[in-house]
């Protein structure tokens, strides 16, 4: 049913596509912790971070929309600093209403987080909008991640739909049967779906691996065309580490 | 509660994730004892469910919902170290494709849900499920189960509030009192659900919950119960 709810995107074709998996992942993983790592009062840092991303965006043609819709997942997060640490903070007073303060201190412990919350959430819904899941997956086992993790994470990733989908349709079901969701007695009927898609996932989960099992499955998935780095691959991840480097080890220097 | 990149400092960041990934390294070690390693499928499809199940939005009073975290159940069904690493892979997709937790806070966010409230609370909820014994296996389980999920929900949220606290986000005062106040309810729901789907998978397929010993071996093929 909805096939691309995990990795909307990701099959686009651009240059951003194109680049091989193991050093977008390093590239944006590198811009993320130089992103956290900068302290909050450099905002020209900021801008560079933001105009890194920009450009990877445009090039990538994932539509702009999608991405900071998709950022806003991190909002309620930023409203509760933002409702607490502005007014509580000691500190130098820049502005009363009433009997509230905010303090200078506080506002910039939210800017910190805010910028960089915003930042890093974009960074990784690119990469997630860029590459596709196995592809992903298959660059961190290869940058020696555990096994294990990215064999359970693609065999998640290849039964999330028909689960959700089961869910989904015990949740019509139950709709269609005047259920409102209100009240906590009502928990019972959620406990009972929860309860049958568990087992219905794991019957099919043994029926899935009998079924490998007869076919030959040893535990891990065979690979076959790996791709290799590219001169234009090595040249990405030095242009985007330089660049946001570049501009945290100014710093240094002011 | 899944913390984003920029609320925690380098010290909690690198703290959480030192920690995150000795356990990680542990469970992955002792899972092997657990369970057959080529049972990765079934792993696999267990994250799914997982993460269909926390779609599954539950009434927590007029309208507000909650949503599901699910370590406790995770680990009673599936064993402790299956269970911690199904909810580390769910954390680490969550990261890594929805955006819902920071890359350099997963460390933090694997350490609230899955140790804090996962093996600490499971290895409480054995200790209380011992002396209860006396009462019945599913009785003894059922109650501790839904004594530790409610309060796998509340350490953990406290876990997080200090790990921002610490990193001097937000103030301790303010914030432990706030998310330990909202999670003592949410946690209550928790608590419901995991119980009921254990008295369920206990009626139908005890097979298949880990923590329960004295489960009979069901000839295989139950479909048609369910």
């Amino acid at each position: 049913m909805k096939h691309d709810f995990i990795d909307r995107y990701s099959r686009l074709e651009s240059p951003v596509h194109s680049i091989e998996p193991r050093a977008k992942a390093l590239a944006i993983f590198a811009l993320i912790v130089i992103c956290v790592s900068t302290p909050p009062q450099a905002w020209w840092c900021f801008l560079v971070y933001v105009g890194i991303l920009a450009v990877i965006a445009t090039a990538s043609r994932v539509p702009f929309s999608y991405l900071l819709s998709r950022a806003l997942v991190v909002l309620p997060f930023i409203l509760t600093v933002a409702v607490f640490t502005p007014f509580t903070k000691s500190g130098e007073i820049v502005l009363r209403v009433g009997f509230l303060k905010i303090s200078k201190e506080g506002l910039i412990i939210l800017w910190n987080a805010a910028v960089k919350s915003l930042i890093s959430v974009t960074a990784l819904i690119i990469l997630s909008s860029t590459t596709p899941f196995p592809d992903l997956m298959r660059a961190l086992e290869r940058l020696k991640f555990p096994k294990f993790f990215t064999t359970v994470a693609s065999f998640m990733y290849r039964y999330v739909f028909i689960i959700v989908d089961e869910a989904e349709r015990m949740k019509l079901a139950r709709d269609s049967r005047n259920f409102r969701g209100r009240w906590i007695w009502q928990a019972k009927t959620v406990g009972h779906m929860i309860a049958s898609l568990f087992i219905r996932s794991h019957m099919r989960g043994e029926r899935v691996y009998q079924a490998m099992c007869s076919r030959g499955f040893e535990g891990s998935f065979p690979r076959w065309n790996d791709p290799e780095m590219r001169l234009a691959d090595v040249l990405f991840l030095a242009l985007v580490t330089l660049a946001a480097l570049s501009a945290r080890v100014s710093l240094l220097w002011h | 509660m899944h913390i984003p990149d920029g609320f925690l400092d380098a010290k909690t960041s690198v703290a959480t994730y030192i920690a995150s990934a000795g356990t990680v390294g542990y469970a992955l070690y002792k899972a092997k004892e657990e369970l057959d390693e080529k049972k990765i499928p079934v792993l696999g499809i267990t994250a799914a469910f997982i993460f269909a199940a926390q779609m599954l939005n539950f009434p927590v009073a007029g309208g507000t919902s909650g949503h599901f975290l699910g370590a406790i159940l995770a680990m009673t069904l599936l064993g402790p170290y299956s269970g911690f690493l199904v909810m580390s892979v769910v954390l680490l997709v969550q990261c890594l494709f929805f955006a819902d937790g920071g890359l350099t806070a997963l460390g933090a966010n694997i350490f609230n849900m899955g140790i804090i409230g996962g093996f600490l609370s499971f290895y409480l909820l054995t200790l209380v499920k011992k002396p209860l014994g006396r009462f019945g296996e599913r009785k003894s389980l059922l109650f501790s189960a839904a004594l530790f999920s409610w309060f796998s929900i509340i350490i953990a949220s406290a876990a997080c509030a200090i790990e921002l606290a610490i990193s001097k986000t937000v103030s301790f005062g303010i914030v432990l009192p706030a998310m330990v106040g909202v999670h003592s309810i949410i946690g209550i729901g928790e608590a419901i659900i995991t119980v009921i789907v254990l008295t369920v998978v206990i009626e139908v397929r005890p097979d298949l919950v880990a923590s329960f010993k004295s489960a009979p071996s069901l000839p295989y093929g139950g479909e048609g119960v369910v």
